[in-house]
């Protein structure tokens, strides 16, 4: 009987060295990738903020309508947070890659789920930071016409203009997430039509006769062509 | 066409040039009510020239019968030459200033006939205008022939109040520059010797955008920086017929202002060696005009500088420096009485906006358009400064202002130079 105890204890023991001998390897192989990762991350961080910072980005991050970058960064500088945001998504894959060197099942699935992810993050943050860039030019764009044909609401229409480009960005890139995709479109035609709507009723009830001054001042120019006499050229 | 005495031209046509040695070009798109007081002024100064004189009638494909009001007031001219010119698609909101889409292509081929004629003297004048004389052409075109001159800049007499984005930018700035004492920069007319237009059409500017609203600017700019004589003759006042779709005033400085920033950038070698200025050569005397009644009331125009100041002080910003921005925060609440815009503040106002547009601060339209409300509290404070004063008194006030800016034209150069410095 010692001998079958012995026999069972000895193939257990064979099997869990075994086991054990078929881990180890895998987790030096992830190991090594977590630590290739952390170095990968911070050359990466360093590369982009230099090379950002050689684009003088600070400085025209908020230009393009990026400035919010540098707010949430504790440098409060922009090229600082896309550095950072940069490390992180390298390490980030880096401890993916290091959970399939495991050979495990579960850690394999949930990496393989995530890298399959990973282009419509991507995306969505191409697609956010384009809204970004377009919504400041168009209430640039707004905000100065605004300004030169004297509406005194100037600022208030270009931060309309800013945050409806800022919205239709955020439900694309929300779209693209794949996060609540029938919700995000009822509330998108309920938003645009309650605007739409609450528009036409201003603008019908409320405001007839300035927008009747405004469109025949529009059409009817003086017929010098100038609005104020002056030849200023 | 030998019974009407008009020889036409089509590009890609092979004309044969007969000799002449004076051409009047005529630059023309649905100018019918206006063109046959312009082209008897010029069959008129033609006169004298005998039968070596000329005139070529540029048209963009005018429907109004504008050609054949031409062809009647020029009945009597022994050469007249047609020609036709590709007028660009425009959109309605931004015209060109000038009123004539398509100039640069107008003028090329002006340009071309005329040096195809050996002409020795050329003068151009637009169709629209109501105020054309003989002795307009007379003076643009005599000093060419006769004294050696190779282009004749037109300086025409204005009212105080007229021209102000000339007065207040186009002029002093060119003047820094370039170190010449043009008076009127973007003016339309001029008059060139065939040296001139030979050299100038040797120069790819025609087919680009740019040239649209920028072609008189850099004209009046190839001549001060080549190797030219340079003078200006004195016409009387410009009046043109009202032109429909003629652009607000932010367009018009866009363009006008745009225009110059452009050829600075271009000229950064030539202009960063130039110091201070002097005058050239004047013909004929200066019209006295009859001052009006009253002066443009300036409340409007400080609303729109207020306006600006809090909808675009931010914006601002990214343009001038801090304390341009006090001073203009200072100004946004003075009132009228005590609303000036003091020359050092004005020239540290363009000369910022001219290095922004050199290191693209913001999108060009954009930068152009945020000077406007500035642009519109200069002026107030000028008019209310000079008051009903005469058309001399505002001369000797835009030649301080002149003064300013040729004694501030380091700033811009080490600004152009050192970037970084500068912004750091």
């Amino acid at each position: 009987m010692w001998t079958q105890v012995e026999h069972i204890m000895q193939e257990a023991t064979s099997r869990i060295v075994q086991r054990i001998a078929a881990f180890i390897p895998g987790l030096v192989a992830a190991l090594v990738f977590i630590l290739a990762a952390v170095v990968l991350a911070i050359v990466a961080r360093t590369l982009t903020v230099r090379a950002l910072r050689g684009l003088d980005f600070d400085r025209r991050a908020p230009q393009w309508g990026l400035g919010l970058l540098a707010e949430w960064s504790p440098a409060r500088s922009a090229s600082a947070f896309i550095g950072r945001a940069v490390q992180w998504m390298v390490l980030l894959a880096g401890l993916l890659v290091a959970l399939t060197a495991l050979d495990a099942a579960m850690p394999l699935q949930l990496a393989l789920s995530i890298f399959e992810y990973v282009p419509h993050v991507l995306a969505a943050a191409v697609i956010l930071a384009v809204g970004f860039v377009l919504a400041q030019f168009f209430a640039r764009a707004v905000l100065i016409g605004a300004v030169n044909m004297q509406i005194q609401a100037a600022r208030e229409l270009s931060l309309a203009v800013k945050w409806l480009v800022i919205i239709v960005a955020a439900s694309m890139a929300l779209e693209q997430l794949q996060i609540g995709r029938q919700i995000l479109v009822l509330a998108f035609g309920i938003l645009f039509g309650g605007i739409v709507l609450a528009t036409a009723l201003a603008v019908g009830l409320g405001a007839r006769d300035i927008v009747g001054r405004v469109l025949e001042r529009w059409f009817r120019r003086r017929p010098d062509g100038e609005p104020d006499h002056l030849d200023h050229v | 066409m030998a019974s009407t005495g008009l020889s036409f031209s089509v590009p890609g046509e092979a004309a044969v040039p007969a000799a002449c040695d004076v051409v009047v070009g005529i630059a023309a798109w649905n100018n019918a009510g206006t063109i046959g007081e312009v082209a008897r002024a010029v069959a008129h100064a033609l006169g004298r020239y005998g039968p070596g004189a000329g005139v070529v009638l540029a048209d963009g494909g005018s429907a109004d019968g504008t050609i054949e009001r031409a062809r009647e007031a020029l009945a009597g001219m022994p050469a007249v030459m047609t020609v036709e010119f590709a007028r660009p698609a425009i959109d309605p909101l931004r015209a060109p200033y000038h009123g004539l889409p398509g100039r640069p292509a107008a003028m090329a081929s002006i340009f071309r006939e005329a040096a195809g004629r050996q002409a020795k003297a050329l003068a151009l004048v637009d169709a629209a205008l109501t105020s054309v004389t003989p002795d307009w052409i007379a003076r643009l075109v005599d000093p060419v022939l006769e004294g050696g001159f190779d282009f004749v800049s037109a300086c025409h007499a204005r009212l105080a109040h007229e021209g102000a984005i000339t007065r207040s930018i186009v002029y002093p700035l060119f003047r820094a520059l370039y170190g010449l004492r043009l008076h009127q920069p973007a003016a339309g007319e001029f008059g060139c010797s065939l040296r001139f237009v030979r050299q100038v059409l040797d120069q790819d500017i025609w087919a680009g955008e740019a040239a649209q609203t920028g072609i008189d600017v850099w004209l009046e700019s190839e001549a001060a920086t080549g190797q030219f004589q340079v003078g200006e003759a004195q016409l009387g006042p410009r009046t043109r017929a009202p032109t429909p779709d003629a652009p607000d005033l932010s367009t018009t400085l866009t363009q006008v202002v745009g225009a110059l920033f452009a050829d600075l950038a271009a000229r950064t070698e030539v202009w960063q060696r130039v110091r201070g200025s002097v005058p050239v050569p004047s013909f004929g005397e200066a019209p006295k005009i009859a001052e009006p009644s009253s002066v443009p009331d300036v409340m409007p125009m400080l609303e729109a500088f207020r306006l600006g100041y809090t909808a675009l002080a931010d914006l601002w910003g990214w343009i001038l420096e801090p304390r341009i921005l006090l001073q203009l925060k200072r100004l946004a609440s003075a009132p009228p009485e005590r609303f000036r815009v003091d020359d050092g503040l004005w020239v540290q106002i363009v000369y910022d906006f001219a290095l922004a547009y050199g290191l693209r601060t913001l999108p060009r339209d954009h930068l152009l358009g945020a000077l406007t409300p500035l642009y519109l509290g200069w002026l107030a404070g000028f008019l209310l400064e000079l008051g009903e004063a005469e058309p001399a008194d505002a001369d000797a006030r835009v030649e301080r202002l002149c003064l300013a800016f040729e004694t501030k034209k380091p700033y811009l150069i080490a600004g152009w130079r050192w970037p970084d410095r500068f912004r750091a």
